[in-house]
């Protein structure tokens, strides 16, 4: 029983809280993206891509200028190419988004990891002007929640933004309905003299610019300065998962985000009781069950909706 | 005509789509406050000219005034602005919004510029409805209605944008008959009391005359006539449709009814939105008949022949073939049963269009000993020869067995589907909209072909929107209305006129029509 | 299908992409101060210059080949198998396990059953995505690539829970075959095995079916227009799940070929996302068989071939640039093409119809 009570405790420290938003804003951002992608009908699965390019850009520029507000800068120039590159490709010449976005994930790999070696050598680079933790007394009064908000990178408070004008941009603007319109019925929208199609160049350029910030946080926030080759590491398909978890509200998306930061956290912290590498599936087992409890429930009302209404 | 009527007025209006010259230096003027009708069949160009006035598609050549300003750039947003409006065919609907959120998209209401504004929304919508006299439930998500509704959303959305000038893309082709008459009652009250103009799209005669002003008749790209509707009839109005006499030659008709090869006992079957299509349906098909399906589209004909072939799941009910029950089999064992199956929609049910005229025309024998080598290596040249047999046979015209069918005409393609279900040579073969979109001569080839099938002893069971087909090829015809059969006749029994009435559902015969 | 046409502009498009692709590879490397024809011809003796590159090359090739067929006989009856990775993996651990566990076993009944067991493990997993597909229409994309995640994390456990190694220096590895197991290799110093037989017994096979069978045939119209294929009465769900499964089976045993042939115990270094390369191929192939073989071993000369770039001091990475930048000129060019001929058709019609007035 204790030996319980300690999983318990460990499971539901401030530590677990503090590691799991640590872990869940990169990919919270980059959902945040993709729910603008997944509104506007695109499959975005090349966020890992984008991620990627938005490190390894993040720490040049930082590296280049001696100021981490450099490296952020040169990420998000470079996240507004990319999501323009993904337009151009998918909205312009109409290619197949999965495969344009596989071939992105693998060309992000190949220009970081090639242009990294060009300037740093094999190792990667470490110790560059990175982004600082926020430290704000007046938060660790407040029990759990205080250390958990308080010394996070300033992208974690920032992401909270984000989220929140995201939610408001999707749900509460004419733009939103524009964006949302353009993926369910495009035909809808061209009618009513609006491009569909400048909407799917909106939300690429969203996207790429959100997963840049992913990336930048990464290197620049999370891990202080660093650029490994490969760094993302599938942090792409999780914030996929969370749009599609989340059903592309940016808000939910958040959410999930959490929930796999909160898996990642309690992976760390239980290595004693049990692997990470099996507390990692959970979310992922969650994620499916959830596409088909959609599904299913989906069916089950169109059944239910029919005699009601005959 | 006087200038000053003209609302709109096309000069010389030419579309050329790869292949096809969809309009043909069409001239027409519509006048403030009427009700003009456009009619032609499939493929005429009256959708093509009205998307060009929609500013949806530029014309290649020619120029449209809209209240005697010239369109120079077409473009929606534009013509919108000049009070056009367009209620498509298709219904352009954002299914998760709601009523409102649909009706003032493009314009919305905002809150602090840049919010947007969903009670001053559903008010500025109610406001719509009571001018109009159009009820709606502003806050209900479009999915969740009717289609009748759907149709009503279209309008007020019309209107909310300021339309003075609405074009409706068929409009009753989804409709009860109730709501068509809303749906007309609608019309004339926007024409009377708000001086609209309306140009309503159609191909149904019998609503050019209730409904129309003025009609004007398109064929094969052409604008072959304009008239005064009270000067002109509906067989006027059909022949120049159609540009020949609507009858054909006699067909002739030799052999003996035969046993009963089909039977539908108390069939019930959901439409794909699970509302019930076919209800406690029954009928019985004998060799060497054909017996037509008259009805409205949307009345449970579809939903009947997928339920029989096996593509819709049946709810309750029975389906014999050749006496051996059937029910609920998958398409397959249906078709080993001894039925073939001309689809209503060749293009996504009838062919492969990425596959080959060959390999289309092989579908459903492929596993016949003689195209296959061992059992598993198939038989190319066999394949080829037997296609480029029926190729020949069928007078299929196009590139050839090897070409791509998604590249072959409309007609073609339909022989090419007639070519491949007929050389089943089975006992029962059903027939859904066996000419749709196909030209003359290819039609009077297909009703031969299915008559020297029923005078082999085939018995066919036809459904076709066109009525005259229905007439020309049938020994029996069945009406259906909402599901049900409200009348059968022998063929000479009934006239086109009185038929329309139980297709209506407005007369049916007493007791189960069997 | 009735004549096989080579189709000339396919040839022309993929030689046109390969072309630009290398320019771009050019450009970068200009860019990052190296010469490009130092670096190519670097690139083609690291392929070429000693047997154990070809044995090499001809491994890789394989691996990318299978894998590209495994998609291919998917994508063939409209299901889009993007879960190899992870079914490559399960298959990888399974066979590994087998060897490990009968140890000593005649490698008669232990190669078997280390095959049967790779391919039950890949087919098994393969077949959640596929039933979930046919049965509720869940996107397979999504899944398959939630799973593989769900694979690699299950196979990492393995390798350093349960089925870990006895030899303390592997944090995560399954104990190493015996000798006995191995296939024999075929190059000396490459990775090459007798697996490359079985590989290409695999592949013919694949393309067999898939070109000259009835069945290949019923496959290819149920990807088509699977409406069309139930309307004429074949049974499409059945075909579905069984390509998947096998689709599956086949990633299951690359990965086995990889134990068993190359690294002779379970690591992650078995597959370094080479699903997704053979992917890429197999979509750079539009998913037919044989181009994806000959690709394959184009995009392996490549691979291996970059390897040799490091002794000219130029990352090897170059390589997955390239062979990336091919894909997005591949499948742009459609879309670019009908932008073109539109504006060129447009411009006919506008002229000619200026001309009539």
């Amino acid at each position: 029983m204790s030996e319980f009570e300690k999983i318990l405790s460990t499971v539901f420290s401030v530590g677990t809280l503090q590691q799991m938003l640590r872990s869940a804003t990169p990919v919270a951002l980059a959902a945040i993206g993709g729910s603008m992608t997944e509104h506007a009908g695109i499959m975005n699965i090349g966020m890992d891509g984008m991620i990627l390019m938005g490190a390894f850009f993040g720490v040049l520029g930082s590296f280049l200028a001696h100021t981490a507000l450099a490296g952020v800068g040169l990420a998000l120039l470079m996240g507004v190419l990319v999501g323009m590159f993904f337009a151009l490709l998918v909205v312009r010449y109409k290619s197949d988004e999965f495969i344009i976005g596989c071939a992105l994930n693998t060309f992000a790999v190949g220009l970081t990891s090639y242009l990294s070696r060009s300037y740093f050598g094999t190792t990667g680079t470490k110790g560059n002007p990175a982004l600082p933790a926020l430290h704000l007394p007046f938060l660790n009064k407040i029990p759990i929640l205080g250390p958990m908000l308080n010394d996070q990178s300033l992208f974690v408070y920032l992401t909270w933004l984000i989220m929140l004008l995201a939610w408001l941009f999707v749900y509460k603007t004419p733009y939103g309905f524009w964006l949302r319109a353009s993926g369910e019925k495009p035909d809808t929208l061209r009618t009513a003299g609006i491009s569909p199609k400048r909407m799917k160049w909106i939300a690429s350029i969203l996207c790429g610019v959100l997963c840049a910030l992913a990336g930048a946080h990464l290197s620049l926030g999370h891990l202080n300065g660093t650029f490994a080759e490969n760094m993302s590491n599938s942090r792409g398909y999780i914030a996929f998962a969370c749009v599609i978890f989340a059903a592309a509200n940016p808000a939910k998306a958040y959410l999930a985000a959490l929930m796999f930061g909160f898996f990642e956290a309690i992976g760390l912290r239980l290595q004693g009781y049990v692997s990470a590498d099996l507390t990692n599936i959970i979310p992922y087992v969650i994620t499916i069950i959830m596409m088909v409890y959609v599904v299913v429930r989906k069916q089950q009302r169109k059944k239910k909706a029919a005699p009601a209404s005959a | 005509m006087k200038q000053t009527d003209a609302v709109i007025r096309f000069e010389h209006i030419s579309m050329q789509f790869p292949g096809v010259l969809a309009n043909d230096d069409v001239s027409l003027e519509i006048r403030r406050g009427e009700v003009f009708a456009l009619i032609g069949e499939n493929g005429a160009g009256k959708s093509t000219l009205m998307n060009i006035l929609y500013g949806i598609q530029t014309p290649t050549a020619g120029s449209v005034y809209i209240k005697g300003v010239r369109v120079e750039e077409y473009d929606p947003k534009i013509v919108i602005g000049q009070g056009v409006g367009m209620v498509h065919q298709h219904f352009m609907l954002v299914p998760s919004f709601t009523v409102a959120q649909n009706i003032v998209m493009s314009r919305e209401p905002r809150k602090h510029k840049i919010f947007f504004d969903n009670a001053a929304a559903e008010a500025s919508v109610r406001a719509l409805e009571e001018e109009y006299g159009l009820v709606v439930p502003e806050s209900v998500p479009v999915e969740d209605i009717s289609v009748g509704l759907q149709q009503r959303v279209e309008i007020l959305k019309a209107l909310y944008r300021g339309a003075e000038i609405l074009i409706l893309d068929e409009p009753t082709a989804v409709l009860t008959p109730q709501e068509t008459d809303e749906l007309f009652a609608v019309i004339r009250r926007i024409v009377q009391e708000k001086a609209m103009t309306v140009i309503i799209i159609t191909h149904k005669l019998d609503e050019v005359m209730a409904i129309s002003d003025r009609v004007g008749v398109m064929r094969k790209g052409k604008l072959v006539g304009v008239h005064e509707t009270k000067d002109v009839d509906a067989r006027k109005l059909a022949s120049m449709m159609v540009g020949r006499p609507v009858l054909f030659d006699e067909l002739e008709r030799t052999g003996l009814v035969g046993d009963p090869a089909l039977r539908v006992s108390n069939l019930q079957v959901c439409d794909h939105r699970g509302l019930p299509a076919v209800r406690n349906l029954s009928l019985e098909l004998r060799a060497g008949e054909i017996l037509g399906i008259a009805a409205i589209e949307g009345n449970g004909q579809s939903e009947l022949i997928e339920a029989i072939t096996g593509l819709t799941p049946v709810k309750s009910g029975r389906v014999e073939v050749l006496g051996k029950d059937v029910t609920g089999q998958d398409p397959g064992e249906i078709r080993a049963a001894g039925l073939a199956h001309v689809p209503e929609d060749r293009l996504s049910t009838g062919i492969s269009a990425a596959a080959t005229v060959a390999e289309n025309l092989l579908t459903g024998k492929q596993r016949e000993p003689r195209f296959n080598r061992f059992g598993f290596h198939q038989n190319r040249a066999a394949v080829r020869r037997y296609a480029e047999e029926v190729y020949e046979r069928y007078d299929i015209r196009g590139a050839g067995v090897d070409g791509l069918a998604g590249d072959m005409s409309g007609g073609n393609m339909q022989k090419l589907v007639i070519a491949r279900e007929f050389g089943f040579d089975t006992p029962v073969l059903i027939v859904s909209q066996p000419t749709r979109g196909v030209d003359v001569g290819a039609i009077e080839f297909i009703h031969s072909r299915i008559m020297e099938k029923r005078n082999q002893g085939a018995a066919i069971l036809l459904s076709s929107a066109d009525l005259d087909e229905v007439f020309r090829l049938s020994d029996r015809i069945i009406t259906l209305y909402e599901g049900e059969i409200t009348g059968s006749f022998r063929a000479g029994e009934i006239s086109k006129e009185e038929i329309g009435l139980y297709m209506t559902g407005s007369k049916r015969q007493g007791g189960t029509a069997q | 299908m009735i004549k096989q046409k080579i189709n000339v502009k396919y040839l022309i498009s993929l030689g046109v992409s390969v072309l630009l692709a290398f320019l771009v590879g050019a450009v970068i490397l200009l860019c990052t101060g190296h010469s490009p024809l130092e670096a190519y011809g670097a690139m083609f003796s690291g392929a070429f210059s000693a047997s154990r590159h070809i044995g090499d090359v001809l491994e890789y090739a394989m691996v990318l080949g299978i894998c590209g067929l495994a998609c291919d006989l998917g994508s063939r009856v409209g299901i889009f198998n993007v879960g190899g990775e992870g079914q490559l993996l399960l298959g990888a651990i399974a066979a590994a396990q087998v060897g490990a566990a009968l140890n000593g076993v005649s490698a008669w009944i232990v190669i078997p059953l280390a095959a049967l067991a790779a391919i039950a493990a890949a087919a098994l997993f393969a077949l959640i995505p596929g039933v979930l597909k046919v049965k509720l229409k869940v996107n397979e994309v999504i899944t398959t690539i939630m799973l593989n995640t769900v694979a690699a994390s299950l196979c990492q456990y393995l390798a350093k829970g349960p089925w870990k190694s006895s030899n303390k220096n592997l944090i995560a590895a399954t104990e190493q075959l015996n000798v006995r197991y191995w296939f024999g290799g075929l190059m000396r110093g490459s990775n090459l095995s007798t697996a490359i037989f079985a590989a290409a017994i695999i592949a013919f096979l694949v393309w067999y079916v898939m070109q000259k069978t009835t069945i290949g045939y019923e496959m290819k119209l149920t990807g088509q227009n699977p409406r069309f294929a139930r309307f004429s009465g074949m049974r499409i769900d059945r075909k579905i799940i069984v390509c998947m499964a096998i689709s599956g089976a086949m990633c299951g045993l690359v990965g086995m070929f990889r134990v068993y042939g190359a690294e002779h115990l379970y690591r992650s270094s078995v597959s370094n996302d080479y699903y997704f390369e053979g992917l890429m191929v197999a979509m750079i192939a539009r998913y037919q068989p044989l181009a994806t073989i000959l690709l394959s071993l184009f995009f392996a000369v490549l691979k291996i071939g970059a390897e040799g770039l490091q002794q000219v001091g130029v990352p090897n990475q170059i390589y997955l640039i390239i062979q990336t930048v091919i894909i997005f000129f591949m499948a742009a060019q459609g879309g670019f093409l009908e932008a073109l001929t539109q504006r060129r058709d447009l411009k006919q019609i506008l002229k000619a119809g200026k001309g009539a007035k």
